[in-house]
C-alpha cells in the first residue's frame, strides 16, 4: 500500500469517506512526507487552511509501521485528532496499528491524593466539598481516570489539584496506589502503542525529563509528526527554562502539613515549618504592586527589600531541610517533601546567578503569587542536537510558519539546519471568498484619536455584519474601552472575553444571532467558527508584542548579540505569524466568505508592510471601508 | 528649475482594470522609484483621484508592494509615497503630477513627471500644461510611454 494508492479518486479514502475529494496540496505533503520517513529526515511544510494536513501526515505514518508520536498544539485538538480523525483514516485504511492519547499528568485521577486528602478533611469551602464528592464518586467508575470526564466541574475548580499530582508530590514507585494508578496505566498503554498523540507541553516535559520515569516516550519513536508546530518555539523556551514560585512553596507547606496532621504529629517543628514557608512566599510577593507586572529580575534583584527577601526564602528553605532531615525514611510522603526542597533550593540559586548572560532573568507576579524566571536566549543549541542524535523522521507543520515563504525565522530560533521544506497554499479562492481592508484616514495606533476612530469602525462593522464579527485586540486595556463605549452605544449584545470560559463565550456567540464577540490574545488561535456565523475579523492594530514580553525581550538581546536588526529578525516575523493566525479565523470552508479589517494604516505605509502582505493569504484588498461593508452585505 | 519628463500616451496602451492609462503608468512609475529608494509626492486633481491611486497601489501585486499614505494619514514626515491634492509641505526628489494644470510648487522638486493622455480632451489640457511647465522655465524633455510587459 502506498499514498498515492489511499488517496487516489477511488482510493481508500474515498471509499471509506463521504464525500472525500482528492486534493493535490494534500497529497503533495503526503508523498513528501512519506519519502521523508524513508530518508529519516525533517519537513518543515506550512498548510494553508483547508489542505487536509491531518489527513495528509496520518496515512504515510500509518502505512509505516513504525513507532509514531504526534504531538499537537493543545489539549483540545489532540482530543479532536484522536477522537475524531484519527479512527476515520484507522478504519479507511483498514489499518491493525495500535494507538493512544497521552496527556500530561495533570489530567490524571491521582488515587492517593485523593485519599489522604479525603482522610485529613480540611476541606471547609461549601462548594469545594461538593465538587470533591463529585470526583470521588466519579473515581469509582472512571476507566481512564481522565479528568475531562468531569464535565460538570468547572475548569477552574480548586478540587483539581486536591485529586491530581504534580512532579513534585508524585511519589513514583513507592507510591502505594502505584500499580492502579492512571497515569502509569496511560503512559505503559502509550508506550505499548503504535502511535501516540501528545502534546507540545507533554512532548518537551519527556523531552527536557522535568518528569521523572518519563523520558522514554520520545527516544523510542521512530517519527514525530509536530502539528501548530508554530508554537513549538516559544513552548521549547518555556521547557528548558527554570522557574521559581511561591506556589510551588505553599503547595509544600500544605504537603508537608499533610503528613505532619496524619503520620508525623510527634514531630512538633513540622508545624514551624508549615507556617514559616507559607508565610515567606507571601510576604514576598507583598513586596510588589497589587496589581500584576512582568519585569527585569536583574533589576530589582540587586536592590530592598527584594533581596533581602531572597534570603529569607534560602533560610526558611534551609531551616525546612535541616528538620525534615530528621525525619527521612518516616513517611514516603515526607522523602518527597524533602527533595522538592533540595529542588527548589537548586532553582533559587540558578534565577538568582545574575552574572549569567546567556539567559534572561525575569519576574511575574500573579494576584497572589511571584515568579523568578530564568529563560535561555536561545534554544537553538539544545533543540538541534535532539534532532541530530535520534535517527528520526520529524514533520512540523501548521497553517502559519512561514514568512515571506520562508521558514528562516523558525528553524534559527530551534537551530534546525537540514531540512526540506515545503509551502502548500489552501485550496480557498481568497480573491473571491475575502476581501482585507485597511481604512482610509484612520490615525496611527499610538495617536490619541485612535480609540474614537476604532469605536467608530467597530460600530459600522457590527452593523454591516449584524454582530457576526469578531473584534479581536492586542492588549486589554483597548479591548476594554472599545467594549464599554459600544455596550453604551449599539443595542448589539456585545460579548467581551473573560466574562466567562472561552469556550462557553464561543457558544454563546454561535447562540445568539446578533452578539458580537472582542477578545485578546487566546482567540487569536483555534478558534474554528464556520459558515456565516462570522463573517467579519477586526484587528486594531498590528499584533507585535509588548516590548516588556521577557521572552521577547530576551531574543531581540540575543539578535543585537548577533549584531541582527531585531526589529526585522524577531519583532516582525513574530506579529506576521500571530497576524496569519488571526486572520486564519476568517475563512475555514470553501463556502465561506468574509472580510478583514485591519485598523492599523502602517501596513499600507511602511516598508514591512510588503512582509506582512505577501505572507497573508492573497485576498483582494481595498482602502474603502465602504467597499469592504458592501462586500459584507453582498 | 526642475527637469519636466512628459510620457505620451497613444491607443495602443490599453486601459487595466478601469483605471486610466496614465494613472496605471504613474502608479507603476511611482513603485520604480520607492524601489530605488526616493521619495515621490503624487499630486492629484481632486481626492476621489487620490483615493483612486491609493486604492490601486494597494492592490498591486504583494511582490510589487508600495509603501505609501494619502495626505492626512501615515508617518510624521509621510511615508515614502505620499498621494494628496493638497499643496504638500516640505519637498521630496521627485514629483508625480496627475492634476490637470502645473503645480505652482513643481520648481520645489528637482524631478518631475507628467503625462499626455491619448483622450482628446486630456491631451489638449497637458499641452496647455506643458506651455505652463516652458513658461516657467523648466527644463522639458518628453518620451512615448509604453505598457508593463
Amino acid at each position: 500500500m502506498t499514498v498515492s494508492k489511499a488517496f487516489a479518486k477511488d482510493g481508500l479514502l474515498a471509499q471509506a469517506i463521504d464525500g472525500y475529494q482528492p486534493r493535490d496540496a494534500q497529497i503533495e505533503l503526503s508523498k513528501s512526507f512519506e519519502k521523508i520517513i524513508k530518508q529519516k529526515q525533517l519537513l518543515i511544510a506550512e498548510a494553508g487552511t483547508g489542505t487536509g494536513k491531518t489527513f495528509a501526515y496520518l496515512v504515510p505514518a500509518l502505512l509505516s509501521n513504525k513507532k509514531v508520536v504526534i504531538s499537537t498544539g493543545t489539549k483540545a485538538l489532540q482530543e479532536q485528532l484522536y477522537h475524531r480523525d484519527l479512527p476515520l483514516i484507522i478504519k479507511a485504511l483498514s489499518s491493525k496499528r495500535f494507538s493512544a492519547l497521552l496527556k500530561g499528568r495533570a489530567n490524571y485521577l491521582c488515587r492517593y491524593r485523593l485519599q489522604i486528602n479525603d482522610d485529613a478533611q480540611q476541606i471547609t469551602d461549601k462548594s469545594l466539598k461538593q465538587d470533591f464528592k463529585t470526583v470521588r464518586t466519579w473515581s469509582t467508575r472512571t476507566k481512564t481516570g481522565d479528568i475531562g470526564e468531569l464535565t460538570t466541574i468547572n475548569e477552574d475548580s480548586r478540587v483539581f489539584p486536591l485529586v491530581t499530582s504534580t512532579i513534585d508530590n508524585c511519589l513514583g514507585r513507592d507510591c502505594p496506589d502505584y500499580e492502579d494508578c492512571y497515569l502509569v496505566k496511560a503512559r505503559k498503554k502509550a508506550m505499548d502503542a503504535d502511535l501516540v498523540v501528545v502534546n507540545h507541553h507533554l512532548y518537551f516535559a519527556d523531552l527536557a525529563v522535568k518528569d521523572t520515569g518519563f523520558g522514554e516516550l520520545v527516544p523510542e519513536s521512530d517519527v514525530v509528526v509536530f502539528d501548530e508546530a508554530h508554537q513549538l518555539p516559544d513552548i521549547a523556551c518555556e521547557y528548558f527554562g527554570e522557574r521559581f514560585s511561591t506556589r510551588q512553596l505553599l503547595e509544600l507547606s500544605r504537603d508537608i502539613e499533610l503528613e505532619y496532621r496524619t503520620e508525623l504529629t510527634d514531630v512538633k517543628q513540622l508545624a514551624k515549618v508549615v507556617e514559616k514557608l507559607s508565610r515567606v512566599g507571601k510576604d514576598f510577593r507583598l513586596q510588589f504592586p497589587i496589581d500584576v507586572e512582568k519585569g527585569n529580575w536583574r533589576e530589582k534583584a540587586i536592590i530592598e527589600p527584594f533581596s533581602t527577601h531572597v534570603t529569607k526564602v534560602e533560610e526558611t528553605l534551609q531551616f525546612s531541610y535541616e528538620v525534615i532531615k530528621n525525619c527521612l525514611g518516616r513517611t514516603k510522603g515526607i522523602d518527597t517533601c524533602f527533595e522538592r526542597i533540595t529542588h527548589l533550593r537548586a532553582v533559587l540559586d540558578k534565577v538568582n546567578e545574575l552574572e549569567q548572560l546567556d539567559a534572561s532573568l525575569w519576574y511575574e507576579t500573579t494576584p497572589h503569587h511571584l515568579s523568578l524566571n530564568l529563560t535561555p536566549l536561545s534554544v537553538a543549541d539544545k533543540f538541534a542536537p535532539i534532532r541530530e542524535e535520534k535517527e528520526q523522521a520529524w514533520l512540523m507543520t501548521s497553517a502559519t510558519l512561514a514568512v515571506n515563504e520562508g521558514f528562516d525565522h523558525f528553524t534559527d530560533l530551534l537551530g534546525l539546519k537540514d531540512y526540506e521544506s515545503l509551502v502548500l497554499d489552501s485550496p480557498f479562492d481568497y480573491p473571491k471568498q475575502s476581501m482585507l481592508c485597511v481604512p482610509r484616514l484612520i490615525p496611527e495606533p499610538n495617536d490619541r484619536e485612535a480609540l474614537s476612530s476604532l469605536i467608530n469602525i467597530a460600530k459600522r462593522v457590527i452593523k454591516a455584519s449584524q454582530g457576526r464579527c469578531f473584534l479581536l485586540f492586542t492588549s486589554h486595556r483597548m479591548m476594554n474601552m472599545v467594549a464599554t463605549a459600544l455596550k453604551k452605544q449599539l443595542d448589539t449584545d456585545i460579548l467581551v472575553q473573560g466574562q466567562c470560559g472561552k469556550r462557553e463565550l464561543l457558544n454563546l456567540f454561535l447562540e445568539q444571532d446578533e452578539a458580537a464577540l472582542l477578545a485578546t490574545g487566546a482567540f487569536w488561535e483555534g478558534v474554528d467558527v464556520r459558515g456565516d456565523a462570522l463573517k467579519c475579523v477586526m484587528i486594531d492594530k498590528l499584533p507585535f508584542t509588548a516590548p516588556d514580553d521577557p521572552l521577547n525581550q530576551a531574543r531581540i538581546d540575543n539578535c543585537k548579540r548577533k549584531g541582527l536588526d531585531p526589529f526585522s529578525y524577531v519583532q516582525i516575523p513574530q506579529a506576521v505569524i500571530t497576524l496569519k493566525q488571526g486572520a486564519g479565523r476568517l475563512i475555514r470552508d470553501v463556502e465561506d466568505t468574509g472580510v478583514l479589517i485591519i485598523c492599523d494604516p502602517r501596513i499600507v505605509s511602511r516598508h514591512y508592510g510588503a512582509t506582512f502582505v505577501k505572507s497573508l493569504p492573497a485576498m483582494k484588498r481595498t482602502r474603502s471601508l465602504d467597499t469592504a461593508l458592501d462586500f459584507l452585505k453582498a | 528649475m526642475s527637469a519636466v519628463h512628459f510620457y505620451l500616451f497613444d491607443e495602443t496602451y490599453e486601459q487595466v482594470e478601469n483605471v486610466p492609462a496614465h494613472i496605471d503608468f504613474a502608479c507603476r512609475l511611482a513603485a520604480h522609484c520607492y524601489r530605488q529608494n526616493q521619495k515621490i509626492f503624487i499630486y492629484t486633481g481632486d481626492q476621489t483621484q487620490a483615493n483612486q491611486v491609493d486604492e490601486y497601489l494597494w492592490q498591486f501585486d504583494a511582490q510589487s508592494f508600495v509603501a505609501h499614505n494619502l495626505q492626512g494619514e501615515g508617518p510624521k514626515f509621510g511615508s515614502p509615497v505620499e498621494i494628496g491634492c493638497e499643496v504638500p509641505k516640505g519637498s521630496r526628489q521627485i514629483l508625480i503630477n496627475l492634476s490637470p494644470s502645473m503645480p505652482d510648487f513643481a520648481k520645489r522638486y528637482p524631478q518631475v513627471f507628467d503625462f499626455v493622455p491619448h483622450q482628446e480632451e486630456l491631451k489638449q489640457v497637458a499641452r496647455e500644461r506643458y506651455k505652463q511647465y516652458k513658461q516657467s522655465g523648466h527644463q522639458l524633455t518628453t518620451e512615448p510611454a509604453y505598457p508593463a510587459q
